[in-house]
C-alpha cells in the first residue's frame, strides 16, 4: 500500500497516516446487517466496503439465461486478479432474492460455479436492507427497468471507496476489458507512475499502429 | 465547522495555494535559465500537488451530495426572467508549452495516442487551451452557485472559433480533483460532435486511459471538409459543417461528466457563412456576428438539492447512478433567462447537451399565438431549402434530441417595440417549487413552459441581413453504397444489460464492425423496442449521412403485422439534409448512406441519450486503410461474436 500512502499524503497534507476520506460511507452503502455465504453476518460498509477496491454485482441462485456465463465470466476475472483477491480487490455478489436465497443456497450456487473463492463473497440479508442496498448502489433511472431483476444481473459496480471512484463495466464484455476497467479503479498513482504507465501504454499503441495501420484493441 | 475553524482553514488553503504558485513560478524561471532541457521539471512539480491545491479553492461538496437515498428532491423556486442570459465568451487562442507534436508528448505529460495523422499536412495554425476544473457557477440568481466541472472554469465552454482551412489544435487539461466526493469522473476523453476528425483526436469512450488528473491531451482538428483524398487539401466545400460541439464521452459515465459541465460549442466558418455581415463572395449573408445576431442556445437540464449545504445550492444526483431527470432547463447555463433583441433577424444555435431529456420548442408571440422559426441548419449542415417551424409545419415544434443542433433564424422585425416573445417547451419545468402558479407571461402560454423570454428592446442598430436565400447550399451527390449494414437497438427486457446493440452491450475492446477507407455503406438503423418505448437519438461519429427512407412496423406481433412508410421532413430527407443523429422512435428504422474518407481507426455508433449509452448502448466500429485488413478484422468480429453466442452480421457467414 505504499501507493496509496503516498497518494494520500499529497492529498491531505496531514501526513499519510490520515487517510482522505471521499467516500459518503455507510450514509449511502448503508451499515446493513447482511449475512456471507458462510452464514456470518457483517456490516455492508464497515467490514465489506470501508476504504476498499471492491466489484459488486447481483444475481439469485435460480438465474437462468445468461446469469451463470456472467458468474462464469466472473470466475475468470477472479483467475485473472488472483494475486490481489482477498487483500486489496474484493467481489462480492449480492442475491436480489434473498427470501429465496439463504447462505446455504448461496454457498451451493458459489461450489456449483467454482466461485468459492478467496476475497469472492455472495451475500444475503433482510430484504428490506438488500433492497435498500440494490436500489442505492444499482439504481436505473427507469422504473420498468429498474423492477426488472434480471437486467440488473450484469451490472459490475466497481468502486473504489477509499478514493470514491465508481466505474461499471458490463461483465458480458471480454475479460481483457473487464480487468481493464477494474484497473481504471486502482488507486491513483503519483505523477511520476502515471508517467512511467503512459510511457508503457504508449510503447503498446505504437505497437498496433505499426502493426494495423492505427490503434486497435488487445 | 465553525465560523473561526473556516476562517483558518482558508488563510491555510491561501497560503498552500501562494507557495505553490511561488514554487511554480521559481521554478519556471530556474528552467528557462538552464534551458530547454529541464522544461520537464515544472510540470511535473505542478501536477498531482497543485491540482491538490487547487482543490482547496473550490471545496468539494460536504456532506457529499443532497438526499441522495431517498426520492428525488424538488428543486428550489426560482423568479422567471430575473437574469440575462449569458452568452459564453470566444475562446482566446494561446501559446502552448511545451509545443504540440505529432507524437504524443507523453515523456511531458501528454496522455498516450496515436501520432497526430496528416499532421504534416495540417500543421495546427491556431492553438487554444481548455483546462477541466472544479469551480462554482451560479444557474440562477435566486440561487446559491453550485459545485460544477467546466472547461476554464465557465459554463458553458468559451465558444471555439475556426476557419475551415486552419487547423486548430485545443490542449485539454485535465486539472480537476481526483479523489473527488462529487459524482464525475476524472478521467477525460473529450469528443468533438461531429468533427471529421482522426480517430487519435475524436474522444474515442476508452481513450481516457493515461488521461488522469495533472495531465493534457491535443485533440488535432484539421477543420477541412470531408473528401480530403478526392478533392485535395481542404475537402468538398459541399461537404460545410458549422456548428459542433465538444464533451466528455467517457465509457459509461459520459452522462454524470455533461451533467456537471463539461461541454462547449465550436464553430467553424467558411465563405458561405464568414461569422459577419458583409457581402462578400458566396455569403449567405445570414445573421452571423457571433454575440451579437448570432447566438448559441446551450441547452440542459439540471436538478437541485432542495436546501443549501456549505453555501451552496448542489446539483443533485445519485453517486453511482446515470444523471437524473431535470426540474429546471437551462439556456446558456441560465434558468428562465431573458435576452435583449431589437427589430432585426437574429440566428439561434440551438444545442441541447441533454444529458437525457428531449427539448420540443415553440416560439409564442406576444399575443400567446405561434410564430414562425427558419432552419436553416440540421446538425451542423446547411439545410438545401430552409424549412419553417410553425402551427402548421409538420411537426409543429422542433425536436432537439440530445446532440442536436439546430440553427434557426427568428425575425423579431414582425414584433413591436416593447413586446416579448417566448421560447415554449412542451414539458413544464419547476417554477415555484409547488407554491401557487404564476400567471401565465401570454395568453394560453403557463409560465411552466417558459424556456426563456426576447424582450424587443428596439429597432435594429446594426442593419438587418437580407431574407434568407432560398437556397443554402449544393449537396454532395449521395454515395453509391458497397455494403449494407444493420444497427439494432435493442431493449432486451429481462436480459443482463438489456441496452444492447446488435444483440451485444458496448466493449470499447470489441470492433462490431469494419469499413474500408475511402468506401460507402447503406446502413440500417433500426430501433427494436416495444412501441411507446423511448427514442432512441442515434448518433455516428465522423461522417455525417443522408436518411433516404423512414420506415415503422405497426401492429408488431400481430397477423395484420405490416411495414409502413414514414414521411421524411424537410430536416432529414437527403434531398434537402445531412444528418448527424437520427432520432428513432420505438419500431422505426432510417436507411441511410455514409461515405468513410480521409482518416482511419475507431469510431462510435451510439445512442445518445447520455444515460443509454453510458448503460452500454453504444458500438465501435474501425476504419481500416487495406482490403487485407478489412478482411482479417470482419473475419475476427465474425469469430468473437461465434464465440459469445450472438447472431452473426455478415451475410457472408449466413449464406
Amino acid at each position: 500500500m505504499k501507493r496509496r500512502a503516498l497518494f494520500t499524503g499529497f492529498a491531505t497534507d496531514k501526513g499519510p497516516h490520515e487517510p482522505h476520506v471521499a467516500s459518503p460511507g455507510a450514509a449511502l452503502f448503508t451499515n446493513a446487517l447482511v449475512r456471507t455465504h458462510e452464514n456470518k453476518q457483517v456490516r455492508f460498509y464497515d467490514d465489506l466496503i470501508k476504504g476498499r477496491q471492491v466489484v459488486i454485482n447481483l444475481m439469485y441462485a435460480t438465474c437462468e439465461g445468461l446469469c451463470p456465463q456472467v458468474t462464469s465470466n466472473l470466475v475468470k476475472v477472479h483467475q485473472a486478479l488472483k494475486d490481489r483477491m482477498g487483500k486489496d480487490l474484493f467481489m462480492y455478489s449480492i442475491t436480489v432474492k434473498p427470501e429465496e436465497d439463504d447462505p446455504a443456497a448461496l454457498k451451493e450456487y458459489a461450489e456449483m460455479h467454482r466461485a468459492l473463492l478467496p476475497g469472492w463473497t455472495f451475500l444475503t440479508g433482510e430484504p428490506y436492507d438488500i433492497e435498500t442496498i440494490r436500489y442505492r448502489l444499482f439504481r436505473m433511472d427507469h422504473i420498468a427497468i429498474d423492477l426488472d431483476l434480471n437486467a440488473h444481473t450484469s451490472w459490475l459496480r466497481i468502486i473504489n471507496d477509499g478514493t470514491n471512484r465508481w466505474l461499471h463495466v458490463s461483465p458480458l464484455a471480454s475479460l481483457y476489458t473487464v480487468v481493464q476497467h477494474i484497473s481504471w479503479a486502482n488507486a491513483p498513482m503519483s505523477f511520476q507512475e502515471r508517467l512511467e504507465a503512459n510511457k508503457k501504454l504508449q510503447k503498446q499503441i505504437n505497437e498496433q499502429v505499426k502493426q494495423y495501420g492505427y490503434r486497435r484493441s488487445v | 465547522m465553525s465560523k473561526k475553524k473556516e476562517k483558518e482553514k482558508k488563510g491555510k488553503e491561501k497560503k498552500e495555494k501562494r507557495v505553490s504558485e511561488i514554487t511554480r513560478r521559481t521554478m519556471l524561471k530556474i528552467s528557462a535559465a538552464a534551458g530547454a532541457g529541464t522544461v520537464l521539471a515544472p510540470m511535473v512539480l505542478t501536477s498531482r500537488k497543485s491540482t491538490v491545491y487547487a482543490q482547496g479553492t473550490v471545496p468539494e461538496p460536504t456532506p457529499p451530495l443532497c438526499n441522495q437515498t431517498g426520492p428525488a428532491p424538488v428543486s428550489p423556486a426560482t423568479t422567471p426572467f430575473a437574469d440575462m442570459m449569458p452568452v459564453p465568451n470566444a475562446a482566446v487562442p494561446k501559446n502552448l508549452n511545451p509545443a504540440p507534436t505529432k507524437e504524443a508528448n507523453v515523456a511531458n505529460g501528454e496522455a498516450p495516442r496515436a501520432d497526430h495523422q496528416r499532421w504534416e499536412e495540417f500543421l495546427p495554425e491556431v492553438n487554444y487551451r481548455l483546462e477541466a476544473r472544479a469551480t462554482e457557477f451560479q444557474f440562477h440568481s435566486d440561487l446559491l452557485p453550485s459545485y460544477i466541472w467546466a472547461f476554464n472554469g465557465k459554463y458553458p465552454a468559451e465558444t471555439v472559433l475556426n476557419n475551415y482551412g486552419e487547423s486548430s489544435l485545443v490542449r485539454f487539461k485535465n486539472s480537476l480533483p481526483d479523489p473527488t466526493t462529487s459524482f464525475g469522473t476524472p478521467a477525460l476523453t473529450i469528443h468533438l460532435h461531429n468533427g471529421h476528425t482522426a480517430s487519435e483526436s475524436d474522444g474515442f469512450a476508452q481513450d481516457f486511459e493515461g488521461f488522469d488528473t495533472g495531465f493534457f491531451k491535443d485533440n488535432h482538428y484539421a477543420n477541412r471538409y470531408a473528401g480530403i483524398d478526392a478533392f485535395g487539401g481542404l475537402g468538398d466545400p459541399r461537404e460545410a459543417m458549422h456548428t459542433f460541439w465538444f464533451h466528455d464521452h467517457h465509457a459509461a459515465e459520459t452522462a454524470n461528466n455533461n451533467y456537471l459541465g463539461l461541454n462547449g460549442m465550436y464553430i467553424v466558418y467558411d465563405a458561405t457563412d464568414p461569422g459577419h455581415e458583409f457581402d462578400t463572395p458566396g455569403s449567405l449573408r445570414l445573421p452571423g456576428i457571433y454575440g451579437k445576431t448570432d447566438i448559441p442556445l446551450i441547452l440542459s437540464e439540471k436538478r437541485f438539492c432542495s436546501t443549501p449545504s456549505n453555501g451552496r445550492n448542489e446539483l443533485f444526483q445519485v453517486v453511482g447512478a446515470g444523471a437524473p431527470a431535470g426540474d429546471k432547463w437551462t439556456v446558456n447555463g441560465r434558468i428562465q433567462p431573458k435576452m435583449h433583441v431589437r427589430r432585426r433577424k437574429y440566428r439561434f444555435r440551438i444545442l441541447n447537451t441533454g444529458p437525457v431529456k428531449t427539448f420540443n420548442l415553440k416560439l409564442i408571440g406576444p399575443d400567446g399565438v405561434q410564430k414562425p422559426m427558419t432552419i436553416v441548419a440540421v446538425d451542423a449542415n446547411f439545410l438545401r431549402q430552409p424549412t419553417d417551424i410553425s402551427a402548421t409545419s409538420t411537426p409543429s415544434t422542433l425536436d432537439v434530441f440530445v446532440a442536436m443542433r439546430f440553427d434557426v433564424v427568428i425575425d423579431f422585425s414582425q414584433f413591436p417595440v416593447g413586446s416579448s416573445v417566448y421560447l415554449r417547451e412542451n414539458q413544464a419545468q419547476n417554477v415555484t417549487a409547488g407554491g401557487p402558479a404564476l400567471p401565465d407571461p401570454a395568453p394560453g402560454l403557463p409560465m411552466v413552459n417558459v424556456l426563456m423570454r426576447f424582450d424587443v428592446i428596439g429597432d435594429a442598430v446594426i442593419p438587418d441581413t437580407p431574407p434568407i436565400p432560398n437556397t443554402l447550399c449544393d449537396l454532395p451527390p449521395i454515395p453509391a453504397a458497397q455494403n449494407s449494414f444493420t444497427w439494432a437497438f435493442q431493449l432486451l427486457a429481462g436480459q443482463p444489460n438489456p441496452f444492447r446493440i446488435n444483440g451485444l452491450p458496448f466493449d470499447p475492446n470489441r470492433v462490431d464492425h469494419a469499413v474500408l477507407k475511402g468506401s460507402s455503406e447503406e446502413w440500417h438503423l433500426r430501433n427494436d423496442t416495444l412501441p411507446g418505448a423511448w427514442v432512441h437519438p442515434v448518433h455516428i461519429h465522423f461522417e455525417e449521412g443522408r436518411i433516404l427512407e423512414r420506415t415503422r412496423r405497426i401492429n408488431v406481433g400481430l397477423p395484420t403485422e405490416t411495414t409502413i412508410n414514414v414521411p421524411l421532413t424537410p430536416y432529414e430527407d437527403s434531398a434537402n439534409s445531412r444528418r448527424d443523429v437520427y432520432p428513432l422512435p420505438a419500431q422505426e428504422a432510417v436507411r441511410i448512406r455514409l461515405a468513410f474518407r480521409d482518416f482511419v481507426g475507431r469510431y462510435l455508433i451510439h445512442c445518445h441519450n447520455m444515460n443509454h449509452e453510458d448503460a452500454f448502448m453504444m458500438v465501435r466500429w474501425d476504419i481500416v486503410e487495406t482490403v487485407a485488413q478489412l478482411q482479417e478484422t470482419r473475419r475476427e468480429i465474425a469469430e468473437r461474436r461465434r464465440a459469445l453466442g450472438a447472431p452473426p452480421l455478415y451475410r457472408e457467414e449466413v449464406g
